[in-house]
């Protein structure tokens, strides 16, 4: 019996925490010592926003936007949150790139004034998006619709919940309607690199190629089944 | 009435809202300003109020009564927090202590949740019942007065949180400080879906020709709204395509300047019939929607600005905006997404040319300046986050909430 896949979604409230920094070398500092909510929200949370700035953290859009500091940015944006199974560890390499750039570059300008980074956290509230899912033709309905804020609450956040590379979704599809390879197709869709709506696109068509391999292959011997998903894996439309 | 707001605000925020309102059903919530008409606060307390009282929230919404002199050092309170050198004397401070005093008298404080906007009631926390009391600052503190600040932080800290529009504005405080920003209200005559015959009626009345494109401005006519610079980008951009000028403000009261930039704004456009003037009256709001309809271009060229709500009024319309990257333009301009910001002259003109010369790129950005508006500044999103403080203030300490 397949449990229901009940679609949550969430709102953040931004918090002041009342840090800020003019220049990189308090930047760095501050990154040192801020709270773990903090961190969270300026570099995991940043995919909420859905890509439409150039970088891919906040500490990376500042220095790039604000203070002019394009290669720090591009370093920073290569740091990619999800490579960290401690959020401790990401604030490490964050110190670690800043300080290897701070030595080549000891004395960058001080930002304009009204222009300082501002450290915020957040609250998150999630509530249910009243919609569930029961099979898989259900849930790839529901994923085309629910809201890009559902996307990020069971794709995003769930792996920092979770731990490692699971998500909402592909746990779902392994345990509840025995789909593990699906499940494994899911976690192999890098986060860092798409938009939410990316994610969407990628992640509907994933379980559309799964659909079709179950209505073109419903009643057929196993053998048969298994050469039909290697025909379909030849020709592009993966499972 | 929330009904309106289906297929026009986010399906997800309507749906939290909602949600918020079990736990918070029937519980009072109380709204503290100091006007009942006129500003932006008063305008979006008239439609929010019903609208938690719809959702079965129990709220209410009370003014503070004061005199002359109070209001006149409440408004050098405001400039002085924007900046502004000002002098107050502890008989000034006294009296505006005093003026609460006595409104606490009279209003009935007796709530669940108490929202007292702005300094002229912030006070009152002095007179606390009971409930959870939240300070909502709308004035850019970015960088006050010291002195001013320091009387206002008095009063401010004794609350259970403040909110600022803008993290830029928050300070480093004893307290919870949250950031919310304003909103528009997408269903209000400013901001209502026209008809071609009312936008054309409102271009027929102040001659605005529809053969060409147009380019907006609305402001006050003031310095910081950079008018001039407005002028000189137009006539930079009309080398190289036609079309028309329009300058929209209304007339402060409480500006003794306005009169004068008027008048150098009027000289300095000379006799170009290409470029309109226009001086609204007070409440011209379908006006404005009308003319922010029939741009081709909307500019919000600012040397200095608080938040700037216009120009989320304009990206509501589905224009681009061309905005100085100053205040709170640079929250709502998503440079080369929702439009573009500039900090010069040379700049408006060259994304203005871009524009006119692209119209495809116009109608793409001012689509996303639409959707960003919806997700991010409507009125519906203000009020879930007010819910949702309220909420999380009950629920002190937790950085996740189901509900």
């Amino acid at each position: 019996m397949s449990q229901l896949f009940d679609f949550r979604q969430c709102i953040t409230l931004l918090k002041s925490t009342g840090s800020t920094a003019k220049t990189l070398a308090e930047l760095r500092d501050r990154i040192g010592t801020i709270s773990e909510p903090s961190l969270y929200h300026h570099t995991y949370q940043y995919f909420l926003k859905g890509h439409i700035l150039e970088y891919t953290n906040d500490f990376a859009e500042w220095a790039g936007q604000n203070l002019e500091e394009r290669e720090l940015a591009e370093e920073l944006s290569n740091v990619d949150p999800y490579d960290f199974p401690d959020i401790n560890e990401l604030r490490e390499e964050l110190l670690r790139v800043m300080g290897l750039y701070l030595e080549r570059f000891p004395e960058p300008r001080e930002t304009r004034r009204g222009e300082e980074f501002y450290f915020n956290e957040t609250i998150t509230l999630v509530f249910p998006a009243g919609v569930r899912a029961k099979n898989l033709a259900e849930f790839l309905i529901a994923v085309k619709y629910v809201d890009r804020s559902c996307l990020y609450y069971h794709f995003y956040d769930s792996r920092y919940r979770l731990g490692g590379r699971v998500n909402d979704f592909s746990q779902w599809l392994a345990d509840s309607v025995n789909k593990k390879e699906l499940a494994e197709r899911l976690m192999e869709i890098d986060p860092f690199v798409h938009s939410l709506e990316g994610i969407r696109e990628r992640i509907v068509s994933a379980i559309e190629a799964e659909v079709r391999f179950d209505m073109e292959s419903a009643g057929v011997h196993h053998e048969v089944r298994e050469e039909l998903k290697r025909d379909m894996i030849a020709a592009g439309g993966r499972p | 009435m929330i009904s309106q707001y289906y297929g026009v605000a986010p399906k997800g925020d309507l749906m939290l809202l909602q949600q918020l309102c079990g736990p918070l059903r029937k519980r009072r919530f109380l709204h503290i300003n100091s006007t009942k008409e006129g500003g932006g606060v008063a305008e979006i307390l008239h439609r929010m109020i019903p609208m938690l009282q719809e959702l079965g929230v129990d709220a209410r919404w009370e003014v503070i009564k004061g005199d002359a002199v109070f209001y006149d050092m409440t408004k050098k309170v405001h400039n002085s927090l924007q900046g502004d050198e000002e002098t107050f004397t502890k008989e000034m401070w006294d009296y505006h202590y005093e003026i609460n005093r006595r409104n606490a008298e009279n209003l009935d404080l007796d709530a669940d949740a108490v929202l007292v906007h702005d300094p002229q009631p912030a006070p009152l926390i002095q007179f606390r019942k009971n409930g959870t009391w939240m300070w909502r600052c709308h004035i850019d503190v970015s960088n006050p007065r010291r002195e001013t600040w320091d009387m206002v932080r008095k009063y401010s800290e004794k609350y259970n949180a403040a909110i600022f529009s803008v993290s830029r504005f928050a300070k480093a405080m004893r307290l919870d400080e949250f950031i919310v920003p304003p909103s528009i209200d997408p269903i209000s005559e400013k901001n209502r879906e026209l008809s071609a015959e009312e936008i054309q009626d409102t271009a027929t009345r102040f001659s605005i020709p529809s053969d060409r494109p147009v380019l907006l401005q609305v402001s006050r006519f003031d310095r910081f709204k950079d008018p001039l610079g407005v002028i000189k980008a137009y006539r930079m951009a009309k080398k190289y395509n036609d079309c028309v000028l329009v300058l929209a403000g209304s007339p402060a009261s409480d500006d003794p300047e306005g009169e004068k930039v008027l008048n150098e704004v009027r000289q300095y456009a000379s006799d170009d019939p290409d470029i309109r003037i226009l001086l609204l009256p007070p409440f011209s709001d379908k006006d404005i929607n009308a003319l922010q309809r029939m741009a081709t271009v909307i500019l919000q060229k600012s040397l200095k600005e608080g938040f700037g709500l216009t120009v989320s009024e304009a990206m509501w319309k589905g224009k681009p905006v061309i905005g100085g990257a100053v205040g709170g333009i640079p929250l709502q301009v998503v440079h080369g997404v929702t439009g573009f910001l500039v900090h010069s002259v040379e700049g408006a003109a060259f994304r203005i040319r871009q524009f006119l010369n692209n119209p495809e790129m116009g109608a793409r950005m001012g689509e996303r300046a639409r959707e960003f508006v919806r997700n991010n500044f409507l009125i519906t999103r203000q009020m879930r986050d007010y819910l949702s403080i309220w909420y999380a203030l009950e629920n002190s300490g937790r950085r996740t909430l189901e509900l």
